[in-house]
């Protein structure tokens, strides 16, 4: 994919760039704080590329992808479970924002925009995959099925993880992804999934709870004064 | 800052630099909180097992197309389409809530229309008298909305109940919460009967609540 030059600052303000492996510790807010801008800033980057994409410039949306494809197509996996209906979401939300941008009135973000939008799809292609399901009389359960995905540093860690997740609620399991995975603030988060932030903070903590039972309960009380 | 061992879950949840910076201090000398900051912090190392940012080449010379296409069949739709541009995405079960979410603002337009009227010549008792007569028109359309709503909620309770598939259990927390932002917007309403802003928020929680269980339903069928 070529890397068009609309030439405006994006980089500087937009957190495009997915982080490192494995960088965020507590408290992440506050470590996090100092150089990232938030998304929910309505920044005039975020409006430059917002009336961009209004325009019809497709360079726009190559822009768009460029800064967040890869964290938006690893949001849908985790969501959905596998890399194909991933790219679908993906796909599927660029023609939607691309034929929804007249509406965008700037109330939040552009790019916390694409990604309600694309929060939303992934929850439509669940719903329609389980009402699929349904018809077929198929028993199984709707939860991620986790498909080969470039190697990790510790896969029996993640597929664990992967299963944990797929136990907890989907709201739970969204604000993990977002804040955990993809490195989003509490802030942004509230935008994506219409929550407050101290909704997405507690959602958090539950979640971490949940699955720190789940992947490693904690010692009883007699190992725990060995 | 002293921290003791209570204090670990609320830093958990949305605890300051300086008192994590505090409860690390603790953990030093307390195993059980040494042992449970450790796993806490385990977790976000792990998340970044899911993060798999590799690039597909062919993937955005995709949407690229998509896009193309979309543009050439519909050059001015979305400057036509204004805010209705979310139509065509919308589920089967949309028409109807949307009929009726229309017949319930035009209600409430048409109450804030006659309590914002001028009213020349009339003192002010007068108008007090006129708010409260639409107010109570309002009232009465909300309250009759709410009924309806609540007639589908018990239609939907078994299922809610006892959700046999996760989407059903996703629908019920969605209710939940639904129910409570209702609740606590109601209070407010309470407090503050003449707002329409707040009015205008509920019927869109009603909204939210009517389609939410007009899809659990659908599911049944």
């Amino acid at each position: 994919m070529g890397t068009m030059g609309l030439a405006l600052p994006w980089k500087a303000r937009i957190s495009s760039m997915p982080r490192e492996r494995g960088t965020r510790v507590e408290p992440s807010e506050h470590f996090a704080g100092g150089p990232r801008p938030a998304l929910g800033e309505a920044s005039s980057e975020d409006a430059a590329l917002a009336a961009a994409c209004r325009s019809g410039d497709l360079r726009a949306y190559d822009r768009l992808y460029t800064l967040h494809g890869a964290r938006m197509k690893n949001l849908a996996r985790n969501v959905l479970g596998n890399p194909s209906d991933a790219e679908d979401a993906v796909q599927e939300t660029f023609l939607k924002v691309q034929r929804s941008i007249a509406s965008f009135r700037g109330q939040s973000s552009f790019v916390t925009w694409t990604y309600r939008i694309l929060i939303n799809t992934c929850y439509d292609a669940r719903r329609s995959r389980l009402r699929k399901k349904e018809v077929a009389n198929d028993d199984s359960q709707e939860t991620p099925r986790p498909e080969p995905r470039a190697p990790g540093a510790h896969p029996s860690l993640r597929m664990a993880l992967e299963r944990a997740l797929a136990k907890l609620t989907q709201h739970q399991r969204d604000v993990f992804l977002l804040y955990e995975v993809e490195g989003f603030r509490h802030a942004e988060i509230a935008g994506m999934l219409e929550m407050t932030e101290t909704a997405s903070k507690n959602t958090l903590f539950q979640a971490k709870k949940n699955l720190r039972l789940m992947l490693e309960p904690p010692r009883d009380s007699a190992a725990e004064t060995r | 800052m002293q921290v003791t061992c209570n204090d670990r879950d609320p830093i958990f949840e949305d605890g300051t630099l300086a008192e994590w910076a505090a409860l690390e201090a603790h953990a030093a000398t307390c195993p059980l909180c040494a042992e449970e900051v450790r796993a806490w912090k385990s977790l976000s190392v792990a998340a970044g097992e899911l993060r798999d940012y590799s690039d597909s080449p062919s993937f955005w010379p995709r949407i690229e197309r998509a896009l193309a296409e979309e543009a050439a069949r519909n050059p001015r739709r979305a400057e036509r389409q204004g805010w209705f541009s979310f139509l065509p995405s919308l589920s089967p079960a949309w028409p109807a809530a949307l009929a009726g979410a229309l017949v319930l603002i035009l209600t409430l337009s048409a109450a804030w229309i006659y309590l914002r009227r001028p009213v020349d010549g009339r003192g002010t008792e007068d108008q007090s008298l006129l708010k409260s007569k639409a107010l109570k028109e309002v009232e009465s359309a909300e309250t009759a909305y709410q009924r309806s709503i609540d007639k589908l909620a018990a239609e939907a309770k078994p299922q809610l109940e006892s959700p046999a598939t996760p989407l059903l259990a996703d629908y019920h927390e969605k209710l939940l919460v639904l129910d409570s932002a209702i609740a606590e917007l109601r209070a407010q309403a309470g407090m503050n009967p003449s707002n329409a802003q707040l009015r205008y928020q509920l019927l869109a929680m009603y909204e939210e609540k009517q389609h939410a269980l007009e899809e659990v339903l659908e599911t049944k069928r």
